[in-house]
């Protein structure tokens, strides 16, 4: 750990003013940053501790959108009774992330920065564009199960480990940010960029934005939905794959769906092709399956992560026919 | 035996445990002590061409950095410890006596500093240059290079004996690197006064660790001292002296006070030993009606380049069964890696799991029950030299396990079984067996005061395995006291001699040294009690008592005594030690152990592992349902320690099974998944209900206290092959590697 600066701030404004220094981090629930500043994958010259301000940690369910502050608690919200009884997929992915201990520190705008798990990211000594743009990519040639299908490069294969943020991917949501020129939302689907050939370009945030909180639209979708995580063991293992599924089906027909997938890519990533597989058809144990071939359709595996490409399958048409067992609420 | 031995006696610690109260290596603060940093290797192979220190050491605070360029000749040779052989170190590369680099990950820096912070931050500072050469980390690419043969067991004609099978299995089995990762990381607090020196540090083998840092350190043995009260998890990675450790008293001397390093979960990944990868090729015949004819096992496991370590596991294998014909083979061959070691169930599990698999292969190939062909092959005497075994219930274990389990109403047909929401349901077995380990000479010194309180006293250790309580039951029966009433010292070398906490062999041969220094302690109670009561005279419970109803207390016949206490040394010799083994243990604390092979018997603990395993028909996800161990392991001296050892090895056996694996990058040669978040050991949500059972097992052969011990691995061993053949019940697929990913099934 190098040595850096601490502020404490007691507001937004305080902390977007600190946060406007080069080289500056926010701490939040510090599950990743302290972790990474520890083994000195990063080593920010000034940290801000966000963790004190006031008000950013409700959790509003009572309009038509729902919303999270960016300071509410991962645990906290998988556990509220609304959030678990009527969006299943939220409460899902939030619950099938990390650990308990974890989730009782790491907060919603945090764990939507999460960073990726690439071992030859978090070793601090591998060739890495991501840590250490120009230096190459570990991952090409060494083990490569935990890594992208869909949307790496030459220069950067790490995935995006997020569970939350693959079920927000599905389901419209967007992102308050606050910054030197005032607020603005931000369509959840713009916060990451893809990878190209500057993986250490992770968002689309400025220098001194923050996450104040992240809004989800009510859908028939975000209630008939799933979220289905397989990973090497059943607490505290990342994605292998996953897959958040939302359906709106009348008379049997599904008449809208969602299909995000996780551990599979750089970033959250939405399967429109598995969504246009599915909707205008009877939903059916077939059409589940043939939504889990649409969403791989055009995977990239390499050697080690085949496993992807056919588990990743699985885990969609698991999905579907677990949102589809939900029934309409 | 008294009441005490088999009393399901609570933990004395387990208060102290979980409150935090009770201390561990790392707990000690000594006002003025300096901290330590290490700095590790980024290449797996080659030389150092250029250190630059001078960053480091301008960093305020900053007291010592040592390298291989100025560790000089301060610090001697250490020997690798081989059992019986000799020595006491993981290996015998010292990895700061030269710019040479070895591994991946080792040591090329110890930085001292006032505070954790800067030490860390200026180790970070040292740059490295290297002149790096190609390297190996795996099995798979070694197949060009040298192999060293070890050791095999041979008995019979197998090829006849295969020729003559009506069935022939012929496959090969595959484990995977593994690392201990106890939740206490390696640490160590050295502190230099007066040319002493005393070191705090979790051990499982506290008066190897003094003689080898005396003797690396060119001390004598009176001027080092070796404690540790608590061992945070061993499993194997904590028996060996680690480099780590010299290097921090070697900072301590030269600072003249008190060094404490803290290693991180990282380099825990390298700088220690680790389960060396395997690979099986299996051979096994049988008749038409489930006959063995004839065991074929050839074994290679990877060593370093430094040591040629030997994990002999078909001794035990061999002998499982009637084989009427045994040929097996067991190698190693060089890679660029820190030396492997001992890791829990070292020589058992990786052998057991080729065979126990292959048993099953045979099974389902000649339609037989796969408990039943067990049963069919059960032995009248070992197969090998033809010897009876001291006591043997497999087949009880098997009758129990199988009745726990409910294993009559399994389907034999793959794939036909499922759960009531959908999933398929597998069911498998496997036999867990293991050596019973006796120790070398064990000192015991048990003192009684006129209170009527006894505390024992061996340089043993607690490494989570209950020894404290254990070790004060057996005392407590031996001298005639209530439990609450003996005491026990642990985990500091000026102790009397002990021994290392390895092979499981801690009850049968420390339990035998305290017994019998316990009943030494009672002649010499009832000896001064015959001065005051006539007769036949008993001595429970604190109290001795003659056949006339009168008596008399331990107390005050000791409050009789001079000085007001009773105290005794004795040292218990295993039979089976040779004098030459009594005399290296005494002058060079060499590491020997006898069994599992006597002169006219041979002595096994033995077990039945059953496993349900319950798979996603869509996603392929593997659950466990359920695991029952019926273990066979003599005489229990408590029931509730044995039950949480054999539980807690079911339940790394899981892991081992379905998910904990250490990833190689063949290319580096180098560890990959070096954290808990990447390197998986089952959680409580992997495991389903585990249900633990001993048989009544009677052995008046193998010790005094007819404890045939294993239980700290007897659950790891079998049950990762009964996990592998449920999951082939469950979907026809078979993986004859561990662990079973969902790589395999989909």
């Amino acid at each position: 750990m190098r040595p850096f600066t601490y502020t404490r701030a007691e507001t937004l404004e305080e902390a977007v003013h600190a946060t406007r220094r080069d080289g500056s981090r926010v701490l939040a629930g510090g599950t990743t940053l302290v972790d990474l500043m520890r083994t000195d994958v990063m080593s920010p010259a000034h940290v801000v501790d966000i963790g004190r301000i006031a008000g950013l940690d409700r959790i509003e369910h009572d309009g038509p959108v729902l919303r999270f502050g960016a300071l509410a608690k991962m645990a906290d919200v998988a556990a509220d009774p609304v959030v678990r009884d009527e969006y299943p997929v939220l409460a899902e992915s939030l619950r099938r992330a990390a650990s308990q201990q974890l989730r009782n520190m790491a907060t919603i705008g945090g764990n939507l920065l999460q960073r990726t798990r690439c071992p030859y990211f978090r070793d601090g000594v591998s060739p890495c564009n991501k840590r250490e743009p120009g230096s190459g990519c570990g991952a090409q040639t060494g083990p490569h199960r935990e890594h992208a299908v869909f949307g790496g490069s030459d220069a950067c294969i790490a995935v995006y480990p997020g569970d939350f943020g693959t079920a927000l991917a599905a389901f419209d949501a967007t992102v308050e940010l606050v910054g030197v020129e005032g607020t603005r939302a931000l369509p959840f689907s713009e916060v990451h960029t893809d990878v190209l050939d500057r993986p250490e370009v992770e968002t689309t945030l400025r220098q001194g934005e923050l996450i104040t909180g992240v809004t989800i639209p009510v859908t028939p979708v975000l209630r008939r939905s799933a979220y289905i995580k397989v990973g090497d063991r059943a607490g505290y293992s990342f994605a292998i794959a996953s897959a958040a599924v939302g359906l709106d089906i009348r008379d049997g027909v599904v008449v809208d769906a969602r299909v995000a997938l996780g551990g599979v890519a750089p970033r959250p990533w939405r399967s429109t092709a598995a969504e246009e597989a599915l909707v205008g058809k009877p939903f059916s144990t077939d059409l589940a399956k043939e939504a889990g071939v649409a969403a791989f359709d055009g995977a990239e595996p390499r050697k080690d992560n085949l496993v992807k490409v056919a588990l990743g399958k699985r885990v969609v048409e698991q999905a579907c026919l677990t949102a589809y067992s939900r029934g309409e609420l | 035996m008294g009441s005490i031995l088999g009393e399901p006696a609570v933990r004395v610690d387990a208060v102290a445990k979980v409150t935090g109260a009770a201390p561990y290596a790392a707990d000690e603060v000594i006002a003025g002590m300096t901290h330590a940093a290490l700095t590790t290797s980024t290449i797996a192979r080659g030389r150092i061409t250029e250190i630059d220190v001078r960053a480091a050491e301008a960093v305020p605070g900053v007291r010592l950095v040592l390298t291989h360029r100025n560790l000089g000749d301060s610090v001697g040779e250490g020997r690798f410890l081989v059992p019986v052989y000799g020595g006491q170190f993981q290996s015998s590369f010292n990895p700061l006596a030269s710019d040479e680099i070895r591994y991946f990950g080792q040591i090329v820096a110890l930085t001292v500093a006032e505070t954790p912070e800067i030490a860390e931050h200026a180790a970070s500072l040292i740059e490295i240059r290297y002149a790096a050469e190609p390297a190996v980390i795996a099995l798979q690419d070694t197949e060009t290079a040298a192999v060293i043969d070890l050791v095999g067991v041979e008995a019979g004609d197998t090829a006849k004996e295969l020729a003559r099978a009506d069935v022939v299995l012929d496959e090969e089995y595959e484990t995977s690197v593994n690392h201990h990762n106890p939740i206490e990381l390696f640490n160590v607090t050295a502190t230099w006064s007066e040319g002493a020196l005393e070191v705090r540090v979790p051990s499982q083998w506290v008066t190897g660790e003094r003689y080898a840092l005396s003797s690396v350190l060119g001390l004598s043995e009176e001027d080092v001292r070796v404690i540790s009260p608590y061992v945070g998890g061993g499993f194997g990675c904590k028996g060996a002296t680690l480099w780590h450790t010299v290097f921090t008293a070697e900072a301590a001397r030269r600072l003249g006070g008190s060094v404490k390093l803290f290693v991180s979960r990282r380099q825990m990944f390298t700088i220690g030993a680790f389960r060396p990868q395997s690979r099986h090729r299996l051979r096994l015949g049988a008749t038409e009606d489930g006959r063995f004819t004839a065991y074929e096992h050839e074994v290679l496991t990877q060593s370093s380049r430094t040591d040629v370590v030997a994990l002999p596991g078909t001794d035990n294998t061999a002998r499982l069964y009637a084989f009427p014909a045994i040929r097996t083979r067991e190698s190693t061959v060089q890679t660029d890696t820190n030396t492997p070691g001992f890791m829990r169930g070292p020589l058992e599990f990786p052998e057991l799991f080729a065979l126990e698999s292959g048993i099953d292969e045979l099974a389902v190939k000649l339609g037989i029950d796969p408990v039943e062909l067990r049963l069919r092959n059960e032995p009248d005497k070992e197969p090998v030299h033809g010897l009876p075994y001291s006591s043997r219930s497999l087949v009880e274990c098997y009758r129990r396990g199988a009745e726990l389990f409910g294993w009559s109403e399994r389907d034999q047909a793959i794939g036909s079984m499922r759960s009531p929401d959908g999933e398929l349901v597998g069911w498998g077995c496997a036999s867990a067996s293991y050596p019973v380990f006796e120790g070398s000479v064990c000192d015991c010194r048990i003192t009684v005061d006129s209170a009527g309180r006894a505390v024992v006293e061996v340089a043993a250790q607690e490494i989570g395995t209950g020894t404290y309580t254990t070790l004060g039951q057996i005392g407590a029966e031996a001298i005639g006291l209530k439990m609450t009433d003996v005491s026990v010292s642990l985990g500091d070398s000026d102790l009397p001699r002990g021994l290392a906490t390895a092979a499981s062999s801690t009850v049968a041969t420390i339990g035998s040294a305290v017994h019998v220094a316990g009943r030494k302690i009672r002649e010499r109670l009832l000896s001064l009690a015959a001065a005051h009561l006539p007769g036949e005279l008993t001595v429970e419970g604190g109290i001795v008592r003659a056949g006339n109803g009168a008596s008399t207390s331990v107390a005050d016949l000791v409050a009789a005594e001079p000085g007001g206490v009773l105290s005794l040394e004795s040292r218990y010799t295993p039979p089976n030690l040779t004098p030459e083994m009594v005399k290296s243990t005494l002058e060079e604390s060499t590491f020997n152990i006898t069994g599992p092979i006597g002169p006219d018997h041979v002595t096994f603990s033995y077990g039945a592992n059953f496993a349900e395993v319950r798979i996603d028909p869509i996603t392929r996800r593997v659950r466990l349902g359920r695991m029952v161990g019926v273990f066979a392991v003599g005489k229990v001296i408590n029931p509730r320690v044995t039950r949480s050892m054999l539980m807690g090895g079911m339940i790394w056996a899981a892991g081992h099974a379905l998910m904990e694996k250490t990833i190689l990058d063949r290319g580096k040669a180098r560890f990959v998944n070096t954290d808990l978040a990447g390197y998986h050991m089952a959680t409580s949500a992997d495991i389903g209900e585990v249900i633990v059972e001993t048989v009544d097992e009677r052995d008046d052969v193998v010790n005094v206290l007819g404890a045939k011990g294993g239980v700290g691995e007897m659950g790891i061993v079998g049950m990762p092959a009964a996990i592998a053949n449920a999951v082939h019940h469950a979907t026809g697929i078979r993986v004859r590697r561990v662990p079973i990913l969902v790589d395999d099934l989909v």
